[in-house]
């Protein structure tokens, strides 16, 4: 174990050989309170001094979600081959009355043996329970075939990775060998979705849908380690606005990263849009999207730390105002809020070749 | 053209912005029920952007202290809390109209109001007209929104209409409701609202059937013994509603709309789709297939009315039915009804649908348990204690909205000793976010023109025909069937508990 490695979250120490036995005495010495699952809720990272902040996060995440959390840091890096494990209950107070628990049992895995992820995963599920697997970080070379078989949902921040199209790659790999049945989830992706229902919303407007075929302008503003979710929001913008693709598209990426990113799509009608995503690390993780038609304005906005989007439309001779919910700003919020969701994506996927498009 | 950035963002209809104009708005439904229920759309950013609120009603208010109230309230009921950013956005959007219902020049007041809205918002708006003021107004209200042009179909827009219960009184007065309704608004435009088909648990007995394999092979008249419906209620009439509850009574009340509703989701046939005629085509043939009870001794029968007597609840003392406030002392209004059921049909042939109803019981609940037939006693008859009752499946509505299973266990133990054990779904445990309430969803789906979970007019008149035989048989017979009595805080009276005695079965107890 890394010395400085913190494990005081993590609970009690027991034996790989013992978990179960662990487990059974932690539930009989306590009559109070029920052990509750409806999900087995993996999260995995391979960055050890993540374990226990992901057991801080379980603890939030299991107010509203009963699972089996099994946690797992892998740390790569160590010479010799060894296995550490914790168990720990979260428990939370229903309507003030009765105490409802998820069991967590945490695992630091050292060194190289290939296959102890799956296996690890493997041995501690409970039954029939959906499989909802979190992977923090790069997707590495230990995401394989036995493994991935297995989920039943897959969850994953492309805005951690240092080359999204690898993993995407892979990801799409997985998905094609599983027949589809594993539901992919990414929260840079998820992280728009009140921006997507916000805009949506907007267009509703007769005002706003009239400005529709005109529209010249689009601007995300975010924060630069939000790439991929500007890109994912742009993508999901020009994909349902049907602005043109594949061989006929006029795409012309001007990379410049120090400000952003600036795109030219084409419409139907043939007409030119400019789409920019700037930079701003001072604002929310996504702070703008305004779409912008001669005369009319659209604009969904948020401050950074505000739990609401200002949702705009200016035109001449009318104004609108409103205020919507917005996206977790913690990754914890983000996966929970999918959870309740559910769903299989498939918004995402329609989006997915327009996202390639423009993050190559 | 239609809005691209709507597709596939969510797995339902869409809701669409318009006006709500609601006429009763300084009633209690309007404070406790649909102003949170806005509120908690625009929370869960579900509701349209751009919706408007018109409170429509007598007394004269301003703008400003109609919002007053409602924040008051919305701030004592919302499902998530009351937060004043979002608050303040609902709040600047919900205005007041005075008028009485019979005023015509009110009424071309709001026409001009709402086309001020359209028009600031740019074109034609649609509209929603919600109906929540005392029923001898409803005429009123509908034949003025017609005069005043209100409910005419105008291009690329829609003018709908919810009513709330009582949708009539007897079948005829129904009929009159309807024929009034029709006349107003088209029927795919009219949406009668029974909250019940709203709640979460009412709206996944169809899941429940029909998307779980090892249910529906069972259910039907093979395997299952009977079916309870209970609906039963703490509270009498605080509050001042002995005065309506006392002209209605706890048949009408309850078992017209929401008893028989419920009842009509448990024993329908597979729809054949999931359109809201698929869905009420098949509930209706339910209602269309009750056995009448049509004759005075049919109804001494099947059918079991009573008043509670004075009594103890939750450790209090409570006055009988006829002391209470607003009731009349020599009333004939039931307050309590169990009713048997039969459903003449293929699938539920002699297996009785026993419903129960009413005020003044132990505790406030309302559940449907579907009782299975119990094992050939053959292999176990020899056993310490025999076999404990079959299985039941119980759907709760309210509160605690879940599903149970009851099943039988061997004791642990070297001999052979079974117990019944539970096994249990809890909403609000088990999926991490609270339900919506069913206003919440019932007014989302009007929005969207989804009148799946509302009353179609055949089915209202269908469920009043049935009603009205007991009525009938209960105050315009020479030989009515006794009111039966109960104490308040048990469960009914023994009458109701003979009923299914005679017939080897027992009230669940709840």
């Amino acid at each position: 174990m890394a010395a400085d490695l913190k494990t005081d979250n993590l609970g009690l120490p027991v034996e790989i050989s013992e978990i179960d036995g662990e487990l059974k005495k932690l539930w009989e010495a306590d009559d109070a309170s029920t052990n509750a699952s409806l999900i087995n809720f993996l999260v995995y990272t391979e960055d050890p001094q993540q374990l226990s902040v992901n057991s801080e996060m379980v603890q939030q995440f299991t107010q509203d979600n009963a699972c089996r959390a099994v946690l797992i840091a892998m740390n790569r890096k160590a010479p010799e081959p060894s296995v550490q494990a914790w168990i720990t209950a979260h428990c939370h107070l229903q309507n003030g009355k009765k105490s409802i628990c998820s069991e967590q049992i945490a695992f630091l895995l050292s060194g190289r043996s290939f296959g102890r992820l799956r296996n690890t995963v493997f041995a501690h599920l409970n039954s029939d329970l959906p499989l909802v697997f979190w992977w923090q970080g790069e997707i590495s070379n230990l995401f394989e075939e036995r493994l991935y078989s297995t989920l039943d949902r897959f969850i994953f921040d492309s805005s951690t990775w240092s080359n999204p199209p690898e993993g995407f790659a892979r990801i799409m790999e997985a998905r094609e060998q599983t027949g589809d049945h594993m539901v992919t989830q990414d929260l840079a992706w998820t992280r728009s979705y009140h921006y997507r229902l916000a805009i949506a919303g907007l267009f509703d407007d007769p005002v706003a849908l009239r400005s529709f075929p005109e529209i010249e302008k689009v601007t995300i503003k975010a924060q630069r380690n939000q790439r991929t979710s500007a890109l994912l929001l742009l993508s999901w913008v020009s994909q349902m606005a049907k602005w043109k693709s594949g061989l006929e598209l006029s795409l012309a990426a001007e990379t410049n990263p120090e400000d952003g990113e600036s795109f030219l799509f084409e419409s139907k009608d043939s007409r030119n849009i400019e789409a920019t995503i700037l930079w701003d690390d001072d604002g929310a993780p996504l702070s703008l999207l305004s779409v912008q038609a001669p005369g009319c304005v659209v604009k969904v906005s948020r401050e950074k730390g505000n739990a609401h989007l200002c949702q705009e439309i200016c035109s001449e001779g009318h104004r609108l105002n409103v205020i919507g919910p917005a996206d977790s700003d913690k990754p914890e919020g983000l996966v929970a809020d999918q959870l309740s969701r559910g769903g299989k994506n498939s918004l995402f996927l329609k989006v997915f070749p327009r996202f390639l498009e423009l993050i190559s | 053209m239609s809005n691209p950035f709507r597709e596939e963002l969510v797995s339902r209809n869409q809701a669409e912005p318009c006006t709500v104009v609601i006429f009763g708005a300084t009633g209690d439904l309007t404070h406790r029920k649909l102003i949170p229920a806005l509120y908690n759309l625009a929370v869960d950013g579900e509701l349209p952007q751009g919706v408007k609120i018109i409170g429509f009603a007598r007394r004269d208010w301003t703008d400003e202290f109609f919002r007053e109230g409602l924040e008051k309230l919305n701030k004592d009921v919302s499902r998530t809390g009351h937060d004043e950013e979002i608050w303040d956005g609902v709040a600047s959007e919900v205005y007041y109209h005075q008028s009485e219902f019979q005023d015509e020049a009110g009424y071309a007041c709001l026409a001009k109001r709402l086309d001020d809205i359209d028009a600031e918002r740019g074109g034609k708006g649609n509209r929603l007209f919600y109906i929540a003021s005392a029923p001898e107004y409803f005429d009123d209200i509908l034949l003025n929104l017609k005069k005043a042009g209100m409910s005419d179909q105008r291009e690329g827009c829609w003018s709908r209409v919810i009513v709330e219960k009582p949708f009539g009184t007897t079948l005829a007065t129904a009929q009159h409701l309807n024929e009034v309704v029709n006349g107003t608004f088209e029927e795919k435009d009219t949406y009668r609202i029974d909250h019940y088909l709203g709640k979460e648990t009412a709206q996944n007995i169809m899941v429940l059937r029909f998307a779980n394999a090892i249910f529906e092979p069972m259910w039907n008249k093979q395997y299952i013994d009977h079916v309870q419906i209970t609906c039963a209620e703490h509270l009498g009439m605080e509050g001042g509603r002995g005065g309506y509850y006392d002209k209605a009574g706890a048949l009408r009340d309850m078992v017209q709309n929401h008893l028989l509703q419920l009842l009509s989701l448990v024993a329908m046939e597979p729809p054949t789709d999931l359109s809201a005629d698929g869905v009420r085509d098949e509930k209706v043939k339910v209602i269309r297939s009750l056995r009448q009870w049509d004759t005075p001794e049919l109804v001494a029968e099947n059918v079991i009315r009573g008043q509670y007597t004075s009594g103890n609840i939750n450790g209090n003392e409570v006055p009988g039915y006829c002391e209470e406030d607003r009731v009349d002392p020599e009333s004939e209004t039931e307050a309590f009804v169990a009713v048997r059921c039969m459903i003449d049909t293929w699938r539920w042939s002699g297996v009785p649908f026993y419903v129960r109803v009413g005020k003044r019981l132990p505790k406030k609940a309302t559940e449907i348990s579907i009782h299975f037939k119990e094992t050939p006693s053959v292999l176990f008859n020899a056993a310490p204690g025999g076999v404990p009752d079959g299985n039941v499946l119980v759907i709760r509505i309210q509160p605690d909205e879940g599903i149970s299973l009851r099943m039988n266990s061997k004791l642990p133990g070297t001999t052979l000793r079974m117990e019944p054990v539970k096994m249990d779904f809890h909403y609000a445990t088990s999926f991490g976010k609270s339900s919506p309430e069913a206003y919440e969803r019932l007014l989302l789906d009007a929005m969207a023109g989804d009148a799946t979970l509302f009353a179609r007019r055949d089915e209202v008149e269908e469920a009043w025909r049935f009603v009205d035989h007991i009525e009938n048989a209960w105050h315009e017979s020479d030989n009515p069937p006794p009111m039966a009595e109960f104490p308040a805080g048990s469960w009914g009276p023994k009458e109701a508990d003979e009923m299914l005695k005679g017939e080897g079965r027992k009230w669940r107890r709840l």
